[in-house]
């Protein structure tokens, strides 16, 4: 019998949009295009248009030791390449995000390859080569994982996921990386790190509270779906509770 | 120094506010006799950036900027997020809900009764002020900050 993998226990809609994210079958909605050279000068690591920095030469001109796993694993082009490892970094909001720090680090897991995902309680890193990096940037930033207000692209100082947001929707930011413009367009003004760019890089509109609340991934009982409200998670997550307290005391399922 | 005998209100809008907001707000709240202390409070915009890999460069923050209040200005240093205020006695109260509930119409808030200033001088305000400080600036300001507050003259 194959295997089928379940992603995720729950019935609600968040738990829903978890197993969408994680399933690597499940083509995610497209909702703005945003260029590469712009997603180059948000991440600033290099400049755009520049050669990528190398920090080994590329594996076609080494001496490779002969290993069964080298000729079973395929190296991405970043590794092919010998690229720096770089990173980018989100802080998602707790009101409402479209994805959330450990529900990215599953996503990236199941859908991206040669990456070593950082998850804490209000942000997750990525790093990776960076070609490779830019190539999975785009895909967090223009789908349905990304909302401009609501989740900030922040290297450094990423406080603000759990505060209450501004009076105009966005999350706080203490370095007002993004600011939201009178055309209701959310510009960055600074890179990922604070620094001031040189021009400002547009990320399109902040999704409304409907569109929210039928694509987060977190639940929240003031603003979206309550957790208490999906039995059938609170259910498998009491039961691995109980599993893991009971480990060592020869626990039984009925 | 917070005194036991005179009621404490903090104004918390569901929001976090601008800076034109909060001046508005603010001056609201000036107009109101029988308000003794005022206190904003809200997450920090530091004028560099304290620390990652721009540590030291400059942080532009169109959030941080000087509002006037009544005679006086006062130069935002945080997103305000609560006020906090110390009146006379419980009918300023009732007015202040009154005038928060046709404030806030874009958004609700809540106001909290209890107590949300310093009771007794701390080792950092005896550092700073010495023995015989001046009980009202007690629990007002950061005592690490240089800045002192800020004193409103309005006509009432």
């Amino acid at each position: 019998m194959a295997y089928k993998p379940q992603y995720g226990p729950g019935t609600s809609v968040v738990a829903e949009n978890r197993r969408k994210q994680m399933n690597p079958n499940q083509k995610l909605e497209k909702v703005r295009s945003v260029t590469d050279e712009d997603i180059v000068l948000i991440l600033g690591h290099r400049a755009p248009g520049s050669a990528y920095p190398t920090a080994h030469p590329p594996l076609a001109e080494q001496q490779e030791p002969n290993c069964p796993m080298r000729k079973l694993v395929k190296p991405t082009d970043g590794a092919k390449a010998g690229d720096r490892v770089r990173y980018i970094q989100f802080a998602d909001s707790m009101f409402n995000a479209p994805s959330q720090p450990y529900q990215r680090t599953y996503t990236e897991m199941y859908r991206f390859r040669g990456i070593d995902p950082g998850t804490l309680s209000g942000r997750q890193i990525v790093e990776c080569r960076e070609r490779d990096l830019e190539k999975y940037s785009k895909d967090l930033i223009e789908t349905e994982m990304f909302d401009p207000a609501l989740v900030g692209i922040r290297g450094a100082t990423v406080h603000g996921h759990s505060l209450r947001l501004a009076e105009d929707g966005m999350m706080f930011d203490m370095l007002q990386r993004n600011v939201l413009g009178e055309d209701g367009i959310v510009k960055y003004v600074k890179n990922q790190i604070g620094e001031p760019l040189d021009r400002a890089v547009a990320v399109g509109k902040p999704m409304d509270e409907k569109w929210l609340k039928a694509h987060t991934t977190i639940f929240h009982s003031l603003v979206g779906t309550a957790y208490r409200d999906d039995a059938e998670y609170v259910e498998y997550v009491q039961r691995i509770h109980s599993l893991r307290t009971k480990y060592g005391f020869m626990p039984k399922e009925e | 120094m917070t005194n036991a005998e005179f009621p404490q209100v903090r104004i918390v809008p569901i929001r976090m506010l601008k800076p034109a907001t909060a001046e508005r707000l603010l001056n609201m709240l000036a107009g109101t006799a029988g308000i003794r202390r005022m206190m904003i409070h809200g997450p920090g915009l530091p004028k560099t950036v304290p620390y990652g890999p721009a540590r030291g460069s400059p942080n532009p923050h169109s959030d941080r900027k000087a509002i006037r209040i009544a005679d006086a200005e006062i130069a935002l240093r945080v997103q305000v997020g609560t006020v906090i205020l110390e009146v006379e006695d419980a009918s300023v109260i009732e007015e202040i809900r009154s005038l928060c509930d046709d404030f806030f119409v874009e958004f609700p808030y809540l106001l909290q009764e209890g107590k949300f200033m310093k009771t007794s001088p701390t080792l950092v305000d005896y550092a700073k002020y010495g023995p015989d400080a001046d009980t009202s600036l007690v629990g007002l300001t950061d005592p690490r900050n240089r800045e002192s507050p800020v004193i409103l003259r309005t006509e009432q």
